[in-house]
């Protein structure tokens, strides 16, 4: 294509074939004193190898040559470059062989012998043509190039726009649904959409106003409008619609784009995440409420109280304020284990031991309440790997609850064991006992079993969560077996093998 | 009989229950105390005490609304004001403040009290019902 660009200075090529010698020499001088770039072949054989390795603009081929016929080159330039313009010359010029030369792809015949003027004025006019042909074909092949590009970019925006699980829907200014992605239909509870269709009847009023806000928005810099739908209740299906608008150009909006999202999984977090503060901000505040009455009737010199009374109460703030420490760091073991902030130390613990001292530090709890407690360490000796703290804030946890919630005199039975590849370690007690409904609530934070018979046991309502937590965080497994009035059997499996 | 008046308080926590014990007998009323739902509805129908303040968050978290709904649809408690004591808010999450008329409706309660409880507020509204009683 640069030959036309610089064809000042750009010299046309011409390939000369004839097997007589002084045409060739003529022929040459001729055309390099007016500026063309000559090859010169002597005989076929030569015409088809020039011809063939580099591409001529112009070429001037003898019919009759003793080894190969000037038709038969005149075919084998043609079909490696159908650009070369080809003339055919001959003495013997017939209508059939002009026919038939024309037919294989020359551009017209000479009759020899030939002036300097005809030959000269056939190759200008042979080269005019060259010229309109390649210019011909660059456009082609430009067009072709860029059809090519539109339908792959089309089908590329089509599988992109059709793979994506967002939601996308564009509506012209006429309210014709113009493009839509197959997760759109789930946004829009839908069945289908046909393209082209008159949609805005069929869009929940909020989609709606978005779309006609952003259709009659009438200041130049556009906007976007986003709003979240409950498709469904109770956080079901919650989806997120921004819509913005499609400019033409020349700024008007064509259309809108609306992309919806899913974000019902979000909602749940974010429920979850502010019920949790909602119940962590109210059990803070009770004992602070229990702490600050008792300051408050130390202050009122209306009230008068007895010096036991006032002993009474200190004891009772300091118990509160004491659940209150407890719940805190609870709190925060429950965040620094959300956060995986836990530093773990992996190394052979023994749960015969573990258990053995948690028992001697409830001593004291075990002996006010005549606990019977029927563990023998040596006879279960248990060893996994695992971090020593964790498993100690583990059994301290049941260990704890078994007295606390057992009755006065009652009994603590502590077995271990293998089951397959697991520790089982169960802690039974024969004490308070779950309701049914209780026991699916066990794990849960701030959860603890509020009736007559445990109004009077103080507790975070953490302990369990913080004891699952760890069980499942070593891959484990919690079972709690119970009957109202009957007691409780914790049965806890920890691997022997921790995979991490 | 004492001519004092008889108040029915109903709460969870023993020690905001014996405070507000201290607090409302120094006002000179006569203080009669239960420790859930449960009890505290038993103890309505048998003492037919002149008011009730009542805890929101006892066994369930709406254990006071119910307390009240129940005393509320008996004959005597009709005639009496339940207060719904709760340190419950719309700022601590919960959606229970009974904000609107629509939950006031609902609760029926005849006063919200937020905890730790203003005796001398309390004191006066209580007193208020009482006038519009005679």
């Amino acid at each position: 294509m640069t030959k036309i660009e610089i064809m000042n200075t750009y010299k046309p090529k011409v390939l000369i074939v004839d097997d007589e010698k002084g045409l060739r020499i003529g022929a040459q001088r001729l055309l390099t004193r007016e500026n063309y770039d000559v090859t010169t072949a002597e005989n076929g054989t030569d015409g088809i190898k020039f011809g063939t390795e580099t591409e001529f603009d112009l070429a001037v081929i003898d019919l009759k040559m003793p080894d190969v016929d000037g038709l038969e080159v005149l075919q084998q330039i043609k079909a490696k470059y159908p650009n070369t313009v080809c003339f055919i010359a001959t003495a013997f010029a017939s209508y059939e062989t002009a026919v038939e030369a024309t037919r294989l792809g020359a551009h017209s015949y000479i009759p020899k012998p030939f002036t300097p003027e005809e030959l000269l004025s056939n190759l200008k006019e042979g080269y005019q043509i060259r010229l309109v042909n390649l210019e011909a074909e660059k456009w082609h092949k430009e067009r072709e190039e860029r059809l090519l590009e539109v339908a792959f970019e089309k089908t590329r925006m089509n599988t992109i726009v059709n793979s994506i699980t967002d939601g996308v829907l564009v509506v012209n200014r006429d309210g014709l649904a113009v493009l839509y992605n197959p997760s759109a239909l789930r946004f829009l509870e839908l069945p289908r959409i046909a393209v082209e269709e008159y949609i805005l009847d069929k869009l929940r009023p909020e989609i709606f106003e978005l779309f006609k806000k952003i259709v009659e928005e009438k200041s130049a810099e556009q906007k976007s409008y986003t709003i979240q739908i409950e498709l469904k209740p109770n956080r079901e299906f919650f989806i997120e619609a921004t819509a913005s608008a499609v400019l033409h150009p020349g700024e008007n909006v064509a259309g809108v784009v609306i992309v919806f999202k899913d974000i019902t999984e979000l909602k749940k977090i974010e429920f979850v995440k502010s019920q949790f503060v909602s119940m962590v901000s109210h059990e803070l505040k009770a004992p602070i409420a229990a702490v600050y009455g008792f300051l408050k009737l130390f202050n009122d010199d209306s009230i008068k109280l007895s010096p036991e009374q006032k002993k009474e109460y200190e004891n009772r703030s300091m118990v509160r304020l004491d659940g209150l420490l407890k719940m805190v760091n609870d709190l925060l073991d429950i965040s620094r284990m959300e956060m995986q902030t836990v530093h773990r130390e992996i190394k052979r613990v023994c749960i015969h031991e573990v258990i053995a001292s948690i028992l001697e530090l409830f001593q004291i709890d075990i002996n006010k309440k005549g606990i019977h407690v029927i563990f023998d360490q040596d006879e279960y000796k248990q060893c996994i790997k695992a971090d020593s703290d964790e498993i100690t804030r583990l059994f301290t946890n049941l260990i704890s609850n078994a007295i606390k919630y057992n009755r006065e005199q009652g009994t603590i039975t502590i077995t271990l064991s293998l089951s397959d590849d697991y520790l089982l370690a169960t802690i039974k007690d024969n004490g308070i006992g779950l309701k049914p409904e209780e026991k699916n609530k066990l794990f849960t934070e701030f959860f603890r079993a509020k009736n007559e018979k445990t109004k009077n046991i103080s507790g975070t309502g953490l302990g369990l969560s913080i004891v699952k937590r760890i069980v499942d965080s070593y891959s484990g497994k919690i079972e709690v077996e119970s009957d109202y009035g009957e007691g409780t059997t914790f049965k806890v499996f920890l691997p022997t093998i921790i995979s991490n | 009989m004492s001519n004092k008046k008889k108040i029915l308080l109903v709460d969870d926590d023993l020690d905001l229950l014996e405070q507000n014990k201290i607090l409302i007998e120094s006002k000179g009323y006569e203080v009669i105390t239960a420790t859930s739902g449960k009890e505290g509805f038993e103890t309505f129908k048998k003492v037919k005490p002149d008011a009730c303040v009542v805890d929101l968050i006892m066994e369930e978290h709406d254990s006071g609304f119910i307390l009240c709904y129940r005393i509320k649809k008996e004959e005597h408690g009709k005639n009496i004001p339940v207060f719904i004591l709760t340190s419950a808010t719309y700022d601590t999450g919960f959606k229970f403040g009974a904000s609107t008329t629509e939950e006031k409706e609902w609760i029926k309660a005849d006063a919200l009290l937020n905890k730790p409880v203003i005796i001398e507020e309390f004191v006066q509204k209580l007193e208020a019902f009482f006038e519009l009683k005679k």
